[in-house]
């Protein structure tokens, strides 16, 4: 009775706003994301080694890959970054959100909220993004969250 | 200095105001197909009359101080503008209502007249701005279109003081600067940083907001050198079109939804913060300077609610409604009566608008040296503000940058 609202009533629409106008794409082509992501993960692993958490951070919250066609080097950064978090002590959270840039701090809350709409995946542990994300709340407050739901240019 | 000046006029949600020209009669639209318009009574402020023509919710109202006459928007897809004139059977004065040809098939959504009140723009949901002049032969305001490239509502329109061009901003995610020049009303205007040939519907200016949010917010400048735009992104953005830059300040708050320039270096904001925030600077750059509404001070004495650091991430997420589930989940305790003890009170907000500040305007003073604003939000409140009474929300804040 109600298959009628199942139309796609856009397909219709010559003048319909399509996905891809809704934000600038990123310059890079796909492959050199793949290739910057492979990069990025070597030397986080190479900060980590050195205990330089917020230097780690900062690299791969630069540059993140987003839009389409980049699914790979996604989910390469969600990884890389969710051995970040997974490796700090909780009481030095607080003191690294704060050193971040605005732009990374919202970045990293985008990750966050992707790290907890995957419960399971990977090494994602929901209460250290829990932790993390409370103290980042306190550092960038709520603007922060809402810009994490307003960018389509989703990580 | 004073406090702001507080009026409860209702218990609805006031959807958008307009004073006349000399601040005695206020026109406000109480979220119904009604304009309500309230005078001056000494303190208080009186219903005097009610303008009821539109079938649907009226969306803004704009009242032109020189012209005396009001101009509305509805969501039933039209608008009226509305002129104060003798009825030829009783000889009482009252509003008449002039049908405004708009031809749009969504609501209208936002507007405005033009600084010289001989023409208006009107916002609208079918992805067009009708740019609307008067048609004397017939009586009837007529529109043009400003169509390209708007892709989606416009929320909001502002006028640069030359009576040409309009500033737009739209949920497509950008704020553009378009000629709305009509020949028969519009001597040719000087060039401008905005451009020099200007027929209509060039777009002499595209914006995005910073991280995809609805442009809610468009304002220009007291000299129009300067546009100033708030989105859903928690942010707000000061373009200077002939260089050096555009600056972003992201807000560490809930996002803006109107603005008001004070002077040319200064504007006011205000939106689901539910308090007005100043900002100031110039074409070296821009900064956060603090909120119209002294939250530390009298309201405060109410108690030790969470809401105390308005503005900042933890105060707000304090809240008592915060407060409520975190009981119900480490507790059980179902019952909020039993979180908060007190019961309805602890909802109050320690801002002195209780909702979202839905509209704020210049309310006395001159364009470019603005003494103080007006502002009307969900809550049914109009109060008024003396600009000069910035408290700062250092401390509050947190880190607040400016790229």
């Amino acid at each position: 009775m109600d298959s009628f609202r199942k139309i796609d009533i856009d397909v219709f629409d010559e003048d319909v706003l399509l996905e891809t106008e809704l934000y600038d794409p990123d310059p890079r082509e796909p492959s050199q994301v793949l290739d910057d992501a492979k990069a990025k993960a070597a030397a986080v692993r190479s900060s980590l080694s050195k205990g330089d958490i917020p230097g780690a951070l900062s690299a791969v919250l630069d540059n993140a890959p987003y839009g389409p066609n980049v699914d790979d080097a996604k989910t390469l950064t969600l990884q890389t970054l969710v051995t970040i978090l997974n490796s700090t002590k909780s009481s030095d959270v607080s003191n690294i959100v704060k050193s971040l840039s605005q732009d990374q701090q919202d970045t990293l809350m985008k990750y966050i909220y992707k790290g907890t709409a995957m419960p399971g995946w990977g090494d994602v542990s929901g209460s250290v993004l829990l932790g993390w994300h409370e103290k980042l709340t306190e550092a960038a407050g709520i603007g922060c969250i809402v810009r994490t739901m307003t960018d389509r240019r989703i990580v | 200095m004073s406090g702001p000046e507080v009026h409860s006029l209702s218990p609805s949600p006031i959807t958008s105001h307009a004073f006349n020209g000399d601040r005695s009669l206020l026109a406000v639209s109480l979220n119904s197909n009604d304009v309500t318009i309230y005078s001056r009574q000494g303190k208080e402020w009186e219903v005097t009359d009610t303008l009821s023509e539109h079938d649907k919710l009226i969306t803004s109202i704009d009242w032109a101080p020189n012209s005396n006459r009001i101009v509305t928007a509805s969501q039933d897809r039209n608008a009226y503008v509305w002129q104060e004139s003798q009825d030829t059977l009783t000889g009482k004065v009252v509003w008449k209502p002039t049908l405004v040809l708009l031809r749009v098939n969504r609501a209208a959504t936002f507007v405005k007249w033009s600084p010289n009140e001989d023409k208006f723009a009107v916002a609208t949901g079918a992805r067009a701005i009708a740019i609307c002049s008067y048609d004397s032969e017939n009586n009837w305001w007529v529109s043009r279109h400003l169509k390209k490239p708007i892709r989606s509502t416009v929320l909001s329109v502002d006028w640069h003081p030359n009576n040409v061009l309009l500033a737009a901003g739209s949920a497509d995610m950008k704020a553009r600067v378009f000629s709305a020049y009509i020949k028969d009303v519009d001597s040719r205007p000087p060039p401008s940083v905005w451009g020099e040939r200007l027929p209509f519907n060039t777009v002499c200016g595209e914006y995005s907001s910073p991280s995809g949010g609805w442009v809610h917010a468009v304002g220009f400048s007291p000299s129009g050198d300067v546009l100033a735009f708030a989105s859903h992104d928690s942010s707000i953005s000061i373009v200077y079109p002939g260089g050096p830059a555009i600056y972003t300040i992201k807000l560490n708050s809930l996002p803006y939804v109107t603005l008001a320039w004070t002077a040319e270096d200064s504007l006011v904001a205000a939106g689901h913060d539910c308090q007005p925030i100043a900002f100031s600077g110039s074409a070296g750059g821009w900064q956060l300077v603090g909120t119209l509404d002294d939250t530390s001070s009298s309201k405060s004495s109410g108690g030790t609610r969470g809401f105390g650091g308005v503005g900042s991430g933890v105060g707000r997420l304090n809240s008592a409604a915060f407060h409520t589930f975190r009981q119900a989940d480490s507790r059980g305790s179902g019952s909020p009566t039993s979180a908060t003890g007190s019961g309805g009170t602890d909802t109050e907000l320690l801002t002195v608008h209780q909702n979202t500040i839905t509209s704020i305007r210049p309310f006395s003073g001159s364009a470019d040296r603005v003494a103080q604003v007006s502002t009307t939000g969900v809550d049914g409140r109009l109060v008024i503000w003396n600009v000069n009474n910035v408290v700062e929300l250092t401390g509050k804040m947190g880190a607040l940058r400016v790229q």
